[in-house]
């Protein structure tokens, strides 16, 4: 194999082409480009739809884009709605903390022992089953209708189902390279920090993207149902006074929040310490 | 110092538990035998005769049998044994896929001990043995099989091993890359001269590459029950040398009339 090849796979000098910046050019419009042309479509096409559906049902049920976008801009530079996000966002780091704690917890004991195993379990399949409405209601009785309820409430729905993504990467965790370090004499802190960490790490981080835009939901729903101030407060006020253009107005722009938070943040981590792996093929 | 023993394995059984009341499983019956210091024997047997398991043994990996293995006189423990590296290379290539490999041979250096600043010489040494000079760099998943487990041949011989353990290296590979790994391995061996022991179920192999054969019959519970000396084929030896074909078919031979037939494999 030639070290071309390696470094780049699949890519030729097109028949008949006759310079290479020609080629180099056809390549940049062909991969870059229509990727990014295919995304822009697919926004374009998401904002016609909602324009489509604007024209066809009353303003007051589905005002337009461009009045929503009017709306929101108002909140943005009136101020107040940055109280609430930034309300919103610190019970998504409080609920997430939570959450992520104890799944690791679970996840790390069921995956390392077959006792904890069988006996989680059950309890795993339960929580997974168990409606989200059922279960923050629950807490909200328990404990009150208070923040440390509205936390605990966001937190448990997903604890689950998180606990069973990190059980099934800890068992995925590679034995062999583990006898590898063995047989060539590495202790025992070396073959956790070199050996094990590393395959560890990409477990928490799928598991904390997964968590966090599972855990955003939940505190939204809960401040719905029990809090008088985040964003999930503004929009059921709002919704209560048929103000669709705000209600849409804050999800848009907490949506926005959360996509940079999990794309921007996350994936740029991700890309980092993921550098190793080969770009991923289509099937 | 001629001959003295590199690797003594005294009477070494190992019997692997059955599970929920299923029958014990004997995985070595009984085994004794040694290997002198820069000598290439190859263990032949079918698979499943409990070769991988003298080989774990060996390494430090399983230290629930009975019996003495030792190396240089030291008995064989979990953290190795004293004064002696000893390297293994798997059937798989067994590079962490996160490191270049570089990193993953510096893991190896590292954990034998060897200080840093001698690094960058014996991994550019060793990459070069193993015509991956250039590669040093690249990560183990952007190369191609052989190439990966030519990596871990450099792994394994950059802590410059007393004693290299090889568990059917090239099993896993096509025959054509077989082939040239086996000739690169015997040039490396030359010039460090390590003890190896060399576990295979390939009768040309075996003869291609050692001094001796130790044969084993079929698990479960397999023993030894043959030795070949090749002493008369000189080294270096070569894929066209007659003398070379013609001892692997008597060695085909004698371990069919100790085995039976070798179709089921």
């Amino acid at each position: 194999m030639s070290l071309q090849q390696v470094t780049a796979p699949g890519i030729g000098p097109s028949i008949g082409s006759p310079a290479p910046v020609d080629v180099g050019l056809r390549k940049w419009i062909g991969a870059r480009s229509s990727d990014h042309l295919i995304k822009v479509l697919s926004v374009l096409t998401l904002i016609s739809l909602w324009y489509l559906l604007s024209a066809v049902l009353p303003s007051s049920v589905m005002p337009a884009p461009h009045v929503v976008a009017e709306v929101l801009w108002k909140q943005m530079v009136g101020g107040e709605i940055w109280n609430h996000v930034a309300i919103s966002l610190t019970r998504i780091v409080l609920a997430f903390t939570l959450a992520m704690s104890v799944a690791i917890l679970l996840g790390f004991a069921m995956g390392l022992s077959r006792t904890a195993e069988s006996f989680f379990d059950v309890w795993v399949v339960c929580g997974i089953t168990m409606p989200s409405l059922v279960l923050i209601l629950t807490i909200f009785m328990v404990v009150g209708l208070n923040e440390k309820a509205a936390i605990v409430g966001a937190a448990l729905p997903v604890v689950a189902i998180l606990s069973i993504n990190i059980w099934e990467g800890i068992k995925g965790i590679d034995q062999k390279l583990i006898e590898m370090a063995k047989a060539y004499h590495a202790g025992q802190f070396r073959i956790i920090k070199s050996v094990v960490a590393p395959q560890i790490a990409p477990i928490l981080l799928a598991s904390s993207r997964f968590g966090l835009g599972l855990i955003w939901k939940m505190v939204l729903f809960v401040e719905l149902l029990g809090r008088s101030d985040g964003i999930g407060y503004k929009i059921e006020f709002y919704y209560q006074m048929f103000n669709m253009g705000e209600v849409l107005a804050h999800a848009l722009l907490f949506l926005f929040v959360m996509l940079f938070i999990e794309i921007v943040l996350l994936g740029m981590l991700e890309k980092r310490l993921f550098k190793w792996r080969p770009a991923k093929r289509r099937l | 110092m001629s001959s003295a023993a590199s690797i003594e394995i005294d009477h070494v059984s190992k019997i692997f538990p059955g599970r929920g009341g299923a029958q014990d499983f004997k995985a070595l019956d009984n085994a004794t035998f040694t290997v002198d210091a820069g000598e290439f024997v190859c263990i032949l047997g079918p698979s499943g005769c409990g070769k991988s398991t003298l080989l774990n043994i060996l390494s430090g990996l399983d230290d629930q049998y009975e019996g003495v293995a030792s190396i240089h006189g030291q008995p064989v423990g979990r953290h190795g044994v004293k004064g002696s590296r000893i390297a293994y290379i798997f059937q798989e290539p067994r590079l962490m896929p996160w490191r270049t490999v570089r990193s993953n041979i510096e893991f190896a250096l590292l954990a034998s001990g060897f200080a840093p600043s001698e690094w960058k010489e014996r991994i550019d040494r060793c990459l070069a043995l193993v015509e991956l000079a250039d590669f040093g760099d690249f990560y183990p998943l952007q190369l191609s099989g052989g190439m990966q487990q030519r990596a871990s041949i450099a792994r394994a011989f950059a802590i410059e091993p007393d004693v290299l353990l090889m568990d059917e290296p090239f099993s896993a590979l096509d025959e054509l890359t077989a082939r040239r790994l086996r000739q690169q391995l015997l040039t490396i061996w030359s010039t460090f001269r390590s003890t190896v022991l060399f576990v295979t179920h390939n009768a040309f192999e075996a003869t291609f590459l050692s001094d001796r054969i130790l044969m084993m019959t079929k698990g479960p519970g397999g023993r030894f029950c043959d030795e070949v000396k090749l002493d008369g084929l000189t080294r270096p030896r070569s894929y066209e040398d007659v003398r070379v074909f013609e001892a692997s078919k008597k060695v085909v031979e004698r371990l069919v009339s100790h085995v039976g037939s070798l179709d089921e494999e």
